[in-house]
């Protein structure tokens, strides 16, 4: 329990200074954000109006404060430029980012843990050099998305080209839509752009700890007691070499929820990387702010969530003990 | 439709850069007579990665004015800090690449003709190179108030020849607007190229008539929208949805003038009084009736603080008042001949029963009406709002009882971030109109080769891009010393080498699209007769590099 008091209170911490960061970071800028919005034809007193509308005419530790007190209401502020609250636009880009996020990772992962596994296993054969070079991780996001567009959306036309939904298609619901056969159809391409991308650590994690789970005793003591060479790596050293992947795969969750951005840009999907992209080249503050602060929750809780993971999965770790 | 460059931007640039030694070589090096050296003058510019076509033009540029001695350094930064500059601190660069947009407002020359050079906006306003003639003055004030097309097209010519004659501007090129679509879903006779628009436009996804069985038109974005709100200009692509579901008095014609809309006649009684009568029978998307007071609201929501975007196209009303069942009378503070166009043909119609509450509550609020996000916007234009996503997609639906109905049954807008695959989605029926292409157009001009159902087409937009020297900075507020640098500048050259031919050279700042007010202007390059203006005006070559001439010294220093 004083355990997961401390994470918690580790976690507040590394909230609060990423949250300051990132409010002075955007500030420190060179530009105005109001440069690029308003009119040239309006007056200074217009001029005026509009950055008092957006906070911009008080001093830095006054607008400081105003941010810090709305975000402890859960108040992220409202977007310069959609001139809407930041927290709506982030949750209607959300649904879009998990459901790739998530699908692309489980793929990458659960087929990085079943071939890392079997390379493993062959180690030595051909089979494992040819799988070496075809292990995809140096692969440009932006390469493999194009390529994959060009083949299957272009050439073959098995795919659509981009978007996340077909024109003008019709649901009932947001449930409905995001597990509708057009929006798995739509996603296809760009999770499996992520999932080649993401595939090449799982892999390799995979693969190398199993190999040095095969050499531990209890491994040993398995072949002498006979046991089929496919229940030795399956039971006895797959389990103990997924360890390591687990925590990998909470920590690749946080950590992709926000770095879409390039396949969100080459398949047009509507998600949270390319309203971080957006907010940040037109200086949009409160909304860059938003998007860098929910990416950064989710990465921190991941952690968290790894770490009480790992001492649930493994019991010889323990936390707080001595 | 467009012709393919004869030559490559790569051949054109290094012939530019040839030529550009070798003239260096013989450049004259006279100490006689010289004042002190010229300093380095900043070109700044959109950075490179944001617009090629810029950042290449201003290469262009310094290179023809090193030829003449000056030590020229381009430096491209981001577009908001580049603004941010230019508006902000208007002492302190020398010179920057500017571009000015094709708006339907813009149709008149008003506004440009005025806010550009007019003295009273040269402090804070839209005059940012502080340009200030009192002639030009009088003419841009004589033609605002001036009601006689063909009396205000002489002072329009007049404002033009003096702009020629003072170089506050380097004009480089008005671009070409390049769109396609598929001739199998829309009959090719109903894209309507607008002047100065080009074919992406109200006209056309209007009145395009389907010839198959898709009865979607399917357009691209190539970023996301902001908003769909009558009273907040949020950006050009959002622009295209409101102009398409809230209707105004009058709208800019395809031939650029304006023309009575939702307003059956607009008739101006005195130079100061329009009489506006409507149409009969206009329905709001709700299905009440579009009333007087309605349309009186519309311009009255503006002039207060809650749409600071829309105020400065009503602030010119003193007054409106309803006359009989019909019509509404408009008194103007004073008279105005781009009223019908920057007022009439600008400001939204907007339900009163739907936007005075709104704006009653946001008047204690912090926000103002640009905040507000209709969830089931209301206009009485010929398409609904069916359902919107910013990020990814608009549909808008027909107004079968509209007294101008669309043809097509939806208007579909999808976002696409990658310009290769709208190209892609266009070739697979995906989209059909591509609306927004930020690529290459010898791209989509090849594509238009291999696929006969698409069609490409381009026109002069009614923008223009230049280089804007500070006119309140030595040696730029010296008239000769501008009219020799425009005149070693070779607009042919940017137009193939910048803009890949996809431009036309500009020679003035109302744009060659508006072919009425258009003063037409023969302009060829001559790097000799550009040295022998300066040496005219007293500036010697010194080492190669230029001096100011006799008894003046640089008292300013380069931007850093």
């Amino acid at each position: 329990m004083r355990y997961l008091a401390s994470r918690f209170a580790q976690m507040l911490l590394v909230l609060w200074v990423v949250a300051t960061l990132l409010f002075l970071m955007f500030r420190l800028l060179p530009a105005d954000p109001t440069s690029a919005f308003i009119d040239p034809t309006f007056t200074m007193e217009q001029q005026a109006e509009i950055r008092a509308a957006f906070g911009l005419d008080k001093p830095l530790w006054e607008q400081y404060f105003i941010y810090f007190a709305n975000l402890l209401q859960g108040e992220f502020g409202q977007s310069f430029f959609q001139q809407r609250p930041v927290l709506d636009i982030l949750v209607s880009a959300l649904p879009n980012t998990i459901m790739l996020t998530v699908t692309a990772l489980l793929v990458a992962y659960g087929f990085g843990v079943l071939a890392g596994a079997w390379l493993a296993w062959k180690r030595g054969s051909w089979v494992e050099a040819v799988a070496a070079v075809l292990t995809v991780r140096a692969a440009p996001e932006f390469w493999l998305g194009m390529i994959l567009l060009a083949v299957f959306g272009f050439g073959l036309s098995w795919f659509p080209s981009g978007g996340a939904n077909s024109a003008g298609a019709r649901f009932d619901s947001e449930l409905a839509r995001l597990f509708s056969l057009d929006f798995w159809h739509h996603m296809f391409l760009p999770a499996l752009t992520l999932a080649l991308y993401l595939q090449g650590l799982p892999l390799l994690l995979m693969r190398s700890n199993m190999l040095e789970v095969m050499q531990e005793d209890y491994v040993t003591m398995a072949r002498m007691k006979g046991l089929p060479e496919s229940r030795i790596v399956l039971r006895h050293a797959a389990r103990n070499a997924l360890l390591p992947v687990v925590t990998a795969f909470t920590l690749g969750l946080g950590a992709t929820v926000g770095g879409n951005v390039v396949v969100e840009t080459v398949f047009s999907w509507p998600g949270l990387g390319r309203v971080l992209v957006t907010a940040v080249a037109s200086s949009d503050y409160p909304l860059a702010q938003g998007a860098f602060l929910l990416i950064t929750v989710v990465l921190v809780v991941m952690n968290f969530a790894a770490d009480l993971l790992y001492s649930v999965l493994d019991p010889r770790v323990s936390h707080g003990r001595g | 439709m467009t012709e393919t460059p004869s030559f490559s931007r790569r051949g054109l640039l290094l012939g530019a850069t040839a030529l550009t030694a070798v003239a260096a070589i013989d450049a004259p090096a006279s100490a006689q007579g010289a004042g002190g050296q010229i300093r380095r003058i900043t070109l700044i510019s959109a950075a490179q990665a944001s617009d090629p076509q810029e950042f290449q033009a201003a290469n262009l540029v310094a290179q023809a004015w090193r030829q003449l001695g000056l030590d020229v350094e381009v430096r491209g930064m981001p577009r908001p800090q580049l603004s941010d500059l230019v508006w902000r601190s208007r002492d302190r660069w020398d010179t920057t690449m500017w571009r000015m947009v094709g708006r339907p407002e813009r149709s008149d020359p008003d506004e440009l003709v005025y806010n550009l050079f007019h003295s009273s906006t040269a402090e804070t306003g839209f005059n940012f190179v502080g340009y200030r003639n009192p002639a030009y003055d009088a003419v841009a004030e004589a033609q605002r108030r001036e009601l006689d097309l063909a009396r205000r097209r002489t002072l329009i010519n007049e404002a033009q020849q003096l702009v020629m004659r003072d170089v506050p501007y380097f004009f480089l090129v008005y671009p070409q607007n390049v769109i396609a679509f598929n001739n199998q879903v829309m009959r090719r006779e109903t894209v309507v190229d607008q002047a100065g628009i080009g074919q992406r436009n109200f006209w056309t996804f209007n009145g395009a008539e389907p010839v198959g069985a898709q009865r979607d038109l399917i357009a691209n974005a190539a970023e996301a929208l902001n908003a769909i709100n009558p009273l907040y200009i949020s950006g050009a692509i959002d622009s295209w949805v409101t102009d398409l579901v809230w209707d105004r008095l009058m709208r800019v014609g395809p031939d650029g003038l304006p023309r009575p809309w939702s307003a059956e006649s607009v008739t101006t009684v005195n130079p100061t009084t329009v009489d506006v009568k409507m149409r009969p029978g206009l329905m709001w998307h709700d299905g009440r009736p579009v009333t007087l007071d309605d349309v009186i609201f519309s311009f009255q929501a503006p002039a207060g603080s809650e749409a600071p975007m829309y105020r400065p196209f009503v602030t010119n009303i003193a007054g409106m008042e309803k006359r009989g069942e019909d019509t509404v009378r408009f008194t103007l503070r004073e008279a105005s001949s781009s009223f019908q166009t920057a007022t009439l043909a600008k400001v939204n119609l907007i339900p009163k029963h739907v936007w005075e509450p709104v704006l009653a509550r946001l008047e204690s609020s912090p926000q103002n009406a640009e905040s507000h996000q209709e969830v089931e916007p209301v206009g009485s234009g010929p398409w609904k709002v069916t359902r919107f996503r910013l990020q990814e997609e608009i549909v808008l639906e027909r107004v079968a009882n509209h007294f101008a109905p669309p043809k097509f049954n939806r208007w579909i807008l999808r976002v696409v971030t990658n310009t290769e695959a709208s190209l892609g989605m266009l070739r697979r029926g995906e989209i059909n109109f591509l609306a927004d292409y930020r690529g290459d157009p010898a791209l989509l001009q090849n594509l238009a080769r291999q696929a006969p159902q698409i069609e490409m087409a381009s026109a002069i937009d009614m923008g223009f891009r230049f280089v804007a020297p500070n006119l309140r900075r030595a040696p730029f507020d010296d008239v000769a010393f501008r009219r020799a640098l425009m005149t070693a500048l070779n607009r042919n050259l940017m137009v193939q080498a910048a803009w890949n031919g996809f431009a036309v050279p500009a020679n003035s700042h109302v744009s060659a699209a508006l072919t009425a007010w258009h003063l037409p202007e023969a302009h060829r390059a001559n790097m000799q007769e550009a040295r022998r203006m300066l040496e005219e005006a007293g500036y010697r070559v010194v080492n190669g590099r230029l001096h100011y001439p006799a008894g003046r010294q640089e008292t300013l220093q380069s931007l850093q």
